[in-house]
């Protein structure tokens, strides 16, 4: 019980973190401490595989390739003066309203959990040979949709990132006719900033 | 044993708490961290209830984990695409602020 | 005898090609060919039906020729077929005949016209929904029949559409023929009802197995009656027929006079075994053919158009018949169909080669003198007359007599007046003969008083328009030998639809009575004749000057104030209304739409606002939507 407290308040402190630190930088960073932290919950559920997929593939994977994206763009933190400044307590309120309900519901449909040793032996700490089992079976159209939105996933990104030939590139060179100072993607700062203030600020 | 309860509650306070970033942030890239938080709560619930359902047999209880490796794919590609669909933008517009991404208004 | 009689079956078919042909070619047609095509395929019509004739006499038996299913719905069907026995062959001969004598004499009379084939399609288009109405074996496709009629009768009335004033009566023809057909609907209903079925012969069977009198045969008889009036002019739906003249000659005289206005009496005749079992009704119909027929005389004495004098007296002539059938002498009203198909349609044919004479003057004020300059056409039209008026040893007389005879030997009518009927029919016999006589004297005897310049112009028509006058004259004169009194020698006409009809009852006089009645009509005929050339030759028309200012005069000339009141009645009330209805429409209707409409920019303008475009705004009302599910969720665990 000490430990389930321990790790709730690292991940509720780790999500606030991502919700409110300015700089995308740190909230990333408190993503990652989240992401580690949750591993270390699934132990505690015996879900020992997924903890380790979750270490490798999430805090490892993913979000290096967040980080890798956010410093590329050079991206800073969000300007003052919100357009919907209403939407910032509205959100806290509906998000209240949802987890109180969510709450209710959960104790109120609560079973008792089997015994410890049937835990441990029915999950045999999440072993990789059993989900593999049940995605090969139960989940193999769900699994074969998974491997095609990936590879789906990777001609998108490539084809999204990749740059036209220079003579069609209408857009880019449309910006450098309104008289754009550099090229655009390289010099950024603060999102919606002017291109000379953020190139400024950023550096 | 902690109580699924327990981790359902702390599954459903990461979760808002990713709905509020989702909606106060005005930056793509907070949206998306705020996405990845929703997601892996989603994940903490169902590996929760994955233990709750042990009793059934492993059939039952690794449905919910063979969820969350899928839940983990999918996050995957989305992060690839999604970050794309960023860079793009971001080459076009030079700001990765939704709100002036408003094209959709009716 | 039979294939001989089933034949006739493809008369309206050939009538119905010879329209199609004069519809689609007839443009490409030189003058006189789509009139050859057109008389053609009714003479051919004539043929079939006259073998039909000859073939039905000898068998008796009624032939029927189905062509299969017209309509089915669940256990009701109709069947597409084609009844001819006595007195729809009889009928087709007519429509045939002189129809075929009226095509030819078109030929003539429409010479020049701009519409010359259209005129003949129509013409061949009415003659085929004529013969389907008279030939129809279940009510449903004499209905068809029946509307055929009614669009060829507004088509050819307002033929010259082009003048405003024709368009409108053909309109007006059309919509008060409308109310009549409404009562054919009701009537079909009803009957359906009642017998279950719509098939005539069926109907006919059944009929005098139903309760006597029952308020629902009485209710067929009177919806029935109803649309007779409509199609037959008679009153209260008489005010279409007069200004139906303003269609070509021609028509006048083949729809307005021979075939088409006698349709309700050929209605009633042949559903007269419904008619048998509901004496209610029979009596109603007697009243109004007699009602009409005294009407529409007096009417006919005031008018000075030379058409419209022919009208009110096809009126009045429709009248006899109606009260004919009404006394339960279908015979006599067939009969008097038959004679006054030849004379009506010779007195209107006359009246067309008058007017074609004096290049377009109709009105008889301005004519006279004209039986010198135009022998045949004035010959032929003083035999029209005496025949119509009731002149002994022609057509008109028999028919008329026997008429007369009917009302007063009626069982039917009895105990409802049958010796006041009597009586005003005999009056209207007198009148009848006297605006005759004025009609024909005032255009063809006495001095011209023609205007200058039409004087030189009037001459003789073509020969192609006279041959069938003299046809028509000599069928005036000789047709009603075929009805000779039954108390004198056997009663043709009478033998031969009495298989057809149902047989009413009538008390059988003395001969001695019989006498005097056949004389006393005779003199009625010649009292006119005589009062018409006291007022008109001895007293040189002074007495008639006299006489114009009566009030009778005035109501003769406004004939009754129909029309006036009618406007009042229906017209103003109906365009009344329908402008409180447009101003409903405007100031309420519109309005409030438009009110309306304005309501719906002040919403959007709020629901714009939700649709900001802002991303974040759309997610936020989505994650609202789950919170408020979960929250419902929560609500239902709790309550649980």
């Amino acid at each position: 019980m000490v430990g389930f407290a321990v790790l709730a308040v690292l991940l509720v402190a780790g999500g606030v973190g991502v919700v409110t630190l300015r700089q995308p930088v740190h909230a990333a960073l408190a993503l990652v401490g989240t992401l580690l932290a949750l591993a270390v919950t699934y132990v505690t559920l015996q879900a020992h595989f997924l903890a380790a997929v979750q270490v490798i593939v999430y805090a490892g994977a993913i979000m290096v390739l967040f980080l890798f994206v956010i410093m590329l763009l050079n991206v800073g933190g969000e300007r003052l003066g919100d357009r919907l400044a209403w939407l910032r307590p509205a959100a806290w309120v509906a998000a209240a309203v949802a987890a109180v309900a969510v709450v209710a519901v959960a104790v109120i449909s609560a079973r008792p959990l089997p015994a410890a040793d049937v835990v441990t032996t029915t999950l045999a700490g999440g072993n990789a040979g059993s989900i593999a089992e049940v995605l090969f079976t139960d989940y193999l159209l769900a699994f074969q949709l998974v491997g095609v939105l990936l590879l789906t996933g990777v001609v998108a990104a490539v084809g999204l990132v990749q740059r036209a030939a220079p003579e069609t590139r209408p857009q880019e060179r449309s910006l450098a006719g309104r008289g754009a100072p550099h090229e655009p993607y390289l010099g950024v700062g603060g999102e919606g900033a002017p291109v000379s203030e953020a190139a400024g600020g950023g550096r | 044993m902690v109580a699924t309860e327990y981790y359902v509650a702390l599954s459903a306070v990461l979760f808002v708490l990713g709905g509020v970033g989702v909606l106060t942030r005005r930056s793509a890239i907070m949206l998306f961290l705020s996405v990845e938080l929703m997601l892996n709560a989603a994940n903490l619930a169902m590996v929760a209830y994955a233990r709750a359902w042990s009793a059934g047999g492993a059939r039952i209880a690794l449905d919910g984990q063979a969820a969350v490796f899928i839940v983990l794919a999918v996050a995957a590609a989305e992060v690839a695409v999604g970050l794309g669909i960023l860079v793009a933008i971001f080459r076009n517009r030079v700001s990765t602020n939704v709100d002036e991404l408003s094209e959709v208004r009716a | 005898m039979t294939d001989m009689v089933a034949w006739a079956s493809l008369a309206p078919l050939i009538a119905l090609v010879g329209a199609l042909v004069n519809a689609f070619f007839g443009k490409n047609l030189k003058e006189p060919a789509p009139g050859i095509v057109g008389s053609v395929a009714v003479g051919a019509g004539f043929v079939l039906s006259l073998l039909a004739f000859i073939g039905v006499a000898g068998g008796g038996e009624a032939v029927r020729v189905g062509f299969g299913e017209f309509l089915r719905a669940g256990d009701f069907t109709v069947s597409l077929g084609f009844h001819l026995d006595q007195l729809s062959v009889l009928m087709m001969m007519i429509i045939t005949g002189v129809g075929f004598l009226i095509h030819v004499y078109a030929i003539g009379y429409m010479h020049g016209d701009d519409g010359y084939s259209r005129f003949f399609a129509q013409l061949n288009l009415f003659v085929a929904s004529m013969l389907v109405l008279v030939m129809a074996d279940s009510f449903v496709l004499m209905f068809v029949g029946w509307e055929g009629v009614g669009v060829c009768s507004m088509l050819l009335i307002g033929f010259w559409y082009k003048d405003l004033a024709n368009a409108g009566a053909g309109r007006k023809a059309f919509i008060v023929n409308r109310i009549g057909d409404f009562g054919f609907l009701l009537a079909m209903f009803l009957t359906f009802k009642v017998f279950g079925t719509l098939d005539i012969a069926t109907v006919t069977a059944m009929a005098p197995t139903m309760l006597y009198g029952s308020a629902a045969l009485t209710g067929i008889g009177l919806l029935y009656l109803l649309a007779a009036t409509g199609k037959s002019a008679q009153l209260p739906l008489h005010v279409w027929l007069p200004d139906a003249m303003a269609g070509p000659t021609p028509v006048s005289a083949l729809i307005h006079a021979a075939t088409m206005v006698t349709a309700g009496v050929y209605l009633i005749a042949r559903t007269s075994a419904v008619y048998a079992v509901a004496p209610g009704a029979l009596a109603t119909v007697a009243w109004i053919g007699v009602l009409t027929a005294l009407v529409a005389a007096i009417a006919a004495v005031g008018q000075t158009d030379i058409k419209r004098i022919l009208a009110y007296s096809t009126i009045s002539q429709v009248g006899f018949m109606v009260a004919a059938v009404g006394a339960g002498a279908y015979w006599a009203g067939i009969f008097h169909v038959l004679t006054h198909a030849f004379f009506k349609a010779l007195l209107f044919l006359g009246a067309g080669s008058v007017i074609h004479a004096l290049g377009g003057e109709q009105d008889i004020r301005k004519m006279g003198g004209l039986g010198k300059r135009m022998k045949v056409t004035g010959t032929t039209a003083l035999i029209a007359t005496l025949a119509i008026a009731g002149v002994p040893f022609l057509s008109g007389f028999f028919s008329k007599d026997a008429i007369v005879v009917a009302t007063f030997t009626s069982g039917v009518l009895a105990d409802v007046g049958g010796g006041v009927l009597f009586w005003l029919l005999m009056i209207t016999a007198g009148i009848t003969a006297f605006y005759m006589f004025r009609w024909y004297y005032l255009i063809f005897g006495g001095e011209e008083r023609l205007d200058r310049g039409v004087a030189e112009r009037v001459h003789e028509s073509p020969a192609v328009m006279t041959a069938p006058l003299v046809v028509l004259a000599i069928g005036s004169v000789l047709i009603g030998y075929v009805g000779l009194p039954a108390f004198l020698t056997d009663n043709r006409v009478q033998a031969w639809l009495a298989r057809a009809t149902a047989a009413g009852e009538f008390s059988h006089p003395s001969v001695a009575t019989e006498w005097l009645l056949v004389l006393g009509s005779a003199a009625v005929a010649l009292v006119g004749l005589g009062l018409g050339y006291w007022v008109y030759v001895t007293s040189k028309g002074a007495l008639a000057k006299r006489a114009g200012d009566t009030v009778l005069a005035g109501a003769s000339r406004g004939a009754f104030g129909f029309d006036p009141l009618y406007k009042a009645l229906f017209t103003d009330t109906g365009s009344g209304a329908a402008e409180a209805v447009s101003l409903l429409d405007k100031e309420v209707v519109d309005r409030g739409l438009v009110s309306l409409a304005g309501l719906v920019p002040l919403l959007g303008g709020v629901v714009r606002r939700w649709q900001s475009g802002h991303i974040r705004a759309y997610a936020f009302a989505m994650f609202v939507g789950a919170a408020g599910l979960a929250l419902v969720a929560a609500l239902l665990g709790v309550l649980k």
